[in-house]
């Protein structure tokens, strides 16, 4: 009887806390295949944050091309995809990969979905959360080499100066919820992609190039594969 | 005294290795100033993140490292459209050198301009 009870813990824990594995592990197809070149489409915005899809645009070549990959101008692409009457990213969404390598000569294609964009404010800190869906797709055989759904937290805690006190606290509240309302989310939402790459094998261009096959990602098991 | 150097090379290596930078590229503004203009698309915010571009490349030069991958194309591209071709073709030839996987990106650009301009 104890032992099925444990039984029944082992599995209920499982499935609630992150798994680790290699990178390898995580993405075995993307060391067999090693794409070079990356076109990010546009993503589908289910989230109720309006500003989400551009603040997730300009945000996601900086880290993607820091892992090492070839990452085409998201700002031209989005043109020629325009160009060529494909403006609505459902539509898009469902244009198989092989299309893009044709018109693009891309490697992958990356579809992405951004399934929450919360915020919330606590009296002396705020943060931002994230959830993407992303599918790597090759663009030669159409499989999926890498992919990722997982809740990412980004603090934007105003940084106070280290003042004490109630009055300090204020002083904290109030640059919080400056920084969390009025500015920017730029820096925010490239550190949330930043994560979200941190369990993507390196690219080409990058010095962990063919190193990073036993670098340990941290995933939910969900994520392993769909 | 042995350790005391030993840990003072420690000590150094460790600070060392905290000051090699972790990517390669150097992107300057490059996200804020495209959300903005993103945002709100005009002269200054184009101004703006144009300066941006060409800072990134100004500043990769100077230091001995490569231009991130899409910032020559995107510069090009920009131009281009404010009739400055030459200049503009002179940059996607550069992304192309830089990247030859962006070969067939470039070449489509191209292609697309000159119906543009026969039309």
């Amino acid at each position: 009887m104890k032992k099925i009870i444990a039984a029944i813990c082992v599995v209920f824990l499982a499935g609630c806390v992150p798994a680790t594995m290699t990178k390898q592990q995580y993405a075995p197809l993307m060391y067999t295949e090693r794409p070079v070149s990356i076109l990010v489409l546009p993503p589908i915005n289910k989230s109720t944050a309006a500003d989400a899809k551009e603040y997730y645009l300009t945000t996601v070549a900086e880290p993607l091309a820091n892992t090492g990959y070839y990452v085409y101008p998201i700002e031209i692409v989005s043109d020629i995809l325009k160009q060529e009457g494909l403006s609505d990213t459902e539509t898009m969404m469902n244009v198989p990969p092989q299309k893009f390598r044709e018109f693009f000569g891309t490697d992958a294609v990356l579809y992405v979905s951004i399934l929450k964009w919360n915020t919330s404010y606590l009296i002396t800190s705020g943060s931002v959360t994230v959830q993407i869906e992303c599918e790597l797709k090759s663009a030669k055989s159409g499989e999926i080499l890498w992919y990722y759904n997982d809740v990412v937290e980004v603090n934007t805690t105003g940084d106070s100066g280290g003042q004490g006190g109630l009055a300090g606290l204020m002083i904290a509240a109030v640059a919080t919820a400056i920084k969390t309302a009025a500015t920017d989310y730029v820096p925010v939402a490239k550190k949330a992609n930043e994560k979200i790459f941190l369990a993507m094998p390196s690219g080409v261009h990058n010095k962990q190039y063919n190193k990073d096959m036993s670098t340990i990602v941290e995933v939910r098991k969900k994520a392993e594969k769909k | 005294m042995k350790i005391y150097i030993l840990c003072a090379a420690g000590a150094i290596l460790f600070l060392l290795a905290g000051c090699t930078p972790e990517t390669e590229f150097y992107w300057g503004d490059y996200s804020s100033t495209l959300y903005a203009y993103k945002k709100a698309p005009d002269d200054k915010t184009l101004a703006t993140h144009k300066k941006t571009l060409n800072d990134i490349i100004t500043v990769s030069a100077k230091k001995h490292i490569p231009v991130p991958p899409g910032v020559y194309a995107e510069l090009g591209y920009l131009l281009i459209k404010e009739d400055k071709l030459k200049d503009g073709l002179v940059l996607l030839d550069k992304e192309m050198q830089a990247y030859p996987e962006s070969r067939e990106f470039i070449m489509k650009i191209r292609s697309k301009l000159q119906t543009g301009a026969q039309q």
